[in-house]
């Protein structure tokens, strides 16, 4: 067991309090070809901007991550944050990538998906321009 | 014994400060503090007292000396405080005396309401915070606050309150007389016969609790009269007033929230220091405000804009919006009609009780009162529909 | 001479909190033989003077959250009085059954951001705190290999049911060491057939221990002394150094702090008092729901040819 241990690193990258900040690594949960290889191979994305004012993400939030040397854009759908009531926490930072009109690049979410995204994505989309139905519309399951 | 007689029935106790009673004097700030003033003296013939305290500024408790007294004779005490005050009972979970009609004048002429009035306010016991829901499904957290027995003790009125110091606001506006409203009645026994004389006139137990309110003439009230929670209706708006929390001498980072030093990388002595409190050259001194590491705490704070989600009217206790109202549980906090111009009544139709509530108007009123946006735990649970087009 | 008195008193009480405690500690983690002897649900039979008695003192683990917060600063005896009675009037709205830290529950409730719709989570109680309308509890469950934890405060109105689908206790007060062990641990089935425990029964007490997933943790665990967690595979992902610092954060003096112990507890003529006040009409719901289960209890006999 100690002589397993002694090839892996003890440090972590993700910083130990759950936020989703810069250089924070997330878990793709969809079908995308980009995501599931970069799971495979052990090297999840990287999260390499946060699109809020105070650069911390909740659910809901978009974020820029570098995945297999691309930026991708996606959304986060379930976090290890404190939650407030009723509001589902989850044990992994959970993301969905998508493209810049807001159109999920996979054509699956293998995750649950709280309900409180189906309000927040209404809030954000805009007509023509980011179009979250597609997302809530693949989303299997609600929590 | 003629002393503890005299305490009970405030007899005579008056009488060093009735002298300039006709022209007591209070200061116009609004805090209840007492402050100091020396002006110029203009005028001539015996100069006023330049520190004058407020009428009911008295020494209030005594020195609890033995007093030789017979059991017999203490029952014949108690039984004259009965007498006087009436027997007691606990009235909506507090003990007082079951007074019979402490009112010995006439109740003054009921003005009317108008958007200039000023009603009077209410002295309440923080008791604690706990969530409502709204129908909504949102938690509403609020914060409950009893009225403990108020009685109205005296008015003042605008022609004859006349501040020591008179305040910007006094100059401006000349019109409002005083309300001074006593809370918590108690064995008079525990106070000095000074301090039980100011309530004998209206015919009240002597009060704990003291609090003095602006009102216009029109909301004058007559002493004696009680204050309950029905002064305010849910959906009201308040402003609050208490004391905050004592913390004692706090350093700048839980005083004014201060980033403090780096627990390490060479810093060493001045993890929690403030740092430089200021520059040099022309300007070098301590300029007046920098924060620094003082006392925290036991100020008068103010808490505008609240609503009222809830009444209970067995109890007495107000249910207002948030949890930031000044003070710990089991603290006194005054409460009264908002001054905040956007969240007055300007609508006559919507006036509040006016002076305040008669409790003759209705006899059955619902143990709780609810603001038509709060959902009452006892109705079913809530369920979320559709919007009909 | 008055402080000597007020002092006997409260030492006095201590002793009496002192004994609740212990009673408290073999009811939750002895083993199930002593739990025979102490726990007798409420409905067991019928209820003599002396069990009456018992009983009283009993409710404080069905029913926790009528306990007021031990803290004297915050006490206040007539909002603890109010909150009371809207607890009552919301448990006379929906049926909030007895259940403990290690029971699998399953609420079903509704939502504003999915209209006219019910969502139901189930999953294993893994915390309860917070004492009257604050009360609140945490379940856990692992849907599609991801775990997930959701927050209920117990008196929401948005909570339209609450059912207990096995009623059982487990070692420990709090569960948040499931986070880090094994997810079949937390997994539990959404369909999960209901089990319902006899009358009379004891609350069957959970004894498994739970094997820990490889660091990093959600927290130190190796210095907690946890019951249900299986401890020999647990040092196995511990370091060496990990292992030399596990006595320098004992306490081992804790649990001779009598004041310690005094000040977080509701002494015993206090906890009397307040559940004489609720106890008829908990009884009441009590018997509703006895009812109730009679009928989810009955079963069609099937014909016999």
């Amino acid at each position: 067991m100690d002589l397993l241990r002694l090839g892996v690193r003890k440090f972590h990258s993700t910083p130990s309090c759950n936020h989703i900040i810069k250089m924070s690594r997330l878990r793709v949960v969809d079908n995308s070809a980009i995501g599931k290889e970069a799971m495979a191979e052990g090297r999840p994305p990287k999260v390499i901007h946060v699109y809020t004012k105070t650069g911390v993400g909740t659910i809901g939030d978009k974020v820029l991550m570098a995945i297999k040397g691309e930026k991708k854009k996606g959304i986060l759908v379930g976090v290890k944050k404190h939650q407030p009531a009723n509001i589902p926490k989850f044990d992994t930072n959970n993301v969905v990538l998508i493209d810049d009109s807001g159109t999920p690049l996979g054509t699956r979410i293998h995750a649950p998906v709280p309900h409180l995204l189906r309000t927040i994505l209404k809030e954000r989309t805009i007509a023509k321009k980011c179009d979250y139905s597609k997302l809530i519309a693949i989303a299997p399951r609600f929590v | 014994m003629a002393g503890i007689c005299n305490r009970l029935l405030g007899l005579n106790s008056f009488k060093g400060l009735k002298v300039f009673e006709s022209t007591v004097l209070q200061h116009g700030c609004d805090c209840f503090a007492v402050t100091q003033f020396s002006g110029q003296v203009r005028h001539k013939g015996p100069p006023k007292p330049k520190l004058r305290f407020p009428l009911w500024y008295l020494q209030k408790t005594r020195v609890n000396y033995p007093e030789k007294i017979t059991p017999e004779n203490r029952e014949f005490i108690k039984e004259v405080g009965y007498e006087k005050f009436g027997p007691p009972a606990v009235i909506s979970g507090i003990s007082t005396f079951q007074t019979n009609s402490p009112l010995k004048d006439q109740p003054l002429q009921k003005g009317v309401w108008t958007p200039k009035s000023r009603r009077c306010g209410l002295i309440t016991r923080k008791i604690g915070l706990y969530p409502m829901w709204s129908k909504s499904g949102e938690p509403v957290w609020t914060t409950l606050l009893q009225v403990v027995d108020n009685h109205v003790v005296k008015y003042i009125p605008p022609e004859e309150y006349d501040p020591a110091r008179k305040s910007v606001v006094y100059r401006k506006n000349h019109s409002l007389g005083v309300l001074l409203v006593g809370a918590e009645s108690c064995d008079p026994q525990k106070f000095t016969r000074e301090y039980c004389g100011l309530f004998a006139p209206a015919g009240l137990p002597p009060k704990r609790v003291l609090g003095r309110f602006f009102v216009s003439p029109d909301a004058a009230l007559q002493p004696g009269t009680p204050l309950g929670a029905m002064h305010f209706r849910p959906g009201d708006v308040v402003d609050v007033v208490g004391k905050t929390k004592d913390r004692g001498f706090q350093g700048v980072m839980k005083r004014w929230g201060f980033k403090g030093m780096p627990g390490s990388h060479g810093v060493t002595k001045t993890h929690r220091r403030g740092g430089n409190i200021g520059g040099g050259g022309e300007k070098g001194r301590v300029w007046p405000g920098t924060k620094m590491p003082g006392h925290m705490g036991n100020r008068t704070r103010y808490l505008r804009g609240l609503k009222i989600w809830r009444i209970n009217t067995k109890y007495n206790v107000l249910y207002v919006q948030g949890l930031g109202v000044p003070g710990g549980t089991n603290s006194i906090v005054y409460i009264h009609d908002t001054c905040l111009p956007l969240r007055k009544i300007k609508d006559e139709s919507k006036a509040p009780p006016f002076p305040t509530y008669d409790p003759s108007v209705d006899d059955d009123l619902p143990d709780d009162l609810y603001d038509p946006e709060i959902h009452p735990l006892d109705s079913p649970s809530i369920s979320f529909e559709e919007a009909k087009k | 001479m008055l402080l000597r008195n007020i002092i006997q008193r409260s030492l006095t009480k201590v002793r009496v909190n002192v004994q609740l405690q212990l009673e408290r500690r073999n009811a939750t983690v002895a083993s199930p033989v002593t739990l025979d002897e102490n726990v007798v649900r409420p409905e067991a039979k019928e209820l003599s003077k002396s069990d009456q008695k018992f009983n009283s003192l009993q409710q404080r683990f069905v029913y926790p959250e009528f306990l007021p917060n031990p803290t004297l600063e915050w006490r206040n005896p007539i909002r603890e009085k109010l909150e009371r009675i809207d607890m009552m009037r919301r448990r006379s709205q929906v049926d909030l059954p007895e259940f403990y830290v290690g029971s699998i529950l399953a609420v079903t409730s509704s939502t504003q951001h999915a209209v006219s719709k019910q969502t139901r989570f189930l999953g294993i109680c893994i915390k309860r705190e917070g004492c009257g309308l604050r009360a609140s509890f945490v379940l856990r469950n692992v849907i599609d290999h991801i775990g997930i934890e959701i927050r209920y405060f117990l008196y929401d109105p948005k909570i339209l049911k609450l059912d207990v689908i096995k009623l059982e206790k487990r070692l420990d007060d709090e569960l948040y060491y499931l986070r880090d062990a094994l997810p079949e641990y937390s997994t539990f089935p959404e369909d999960m057939e209901p089990e319902i425990l006899p009358d009379g029964m004891p609350i069957p007490i959970n004894t498994t221990k739970v094997v820990m997933k490889p660091r990093p943790w959600y927290a130190r665990w190796e210095r907690t002394h946890f019951q249900g967690i299986n401890r020999e595979l647990m040092m196995t992902h511990v370091s060496e150094k990990m292992k030399m610092q596990i006595p320098l954060h004992e306490k081992p003096w804790e649990k001779y702090d009598l004041m310690k112990q005094y000040r977080s507890t509701i002494p015993e003529e206090e906890q009397k008092d307040i559940f004489a006040e609720v106890d008829s009409e908990l009884h009441k719901l009590e018997l509703l729901r006895k009812k109730q289960k009679r009928k989810r209890a009955f079963v069609k006999p099937l014909k016999s040819s």
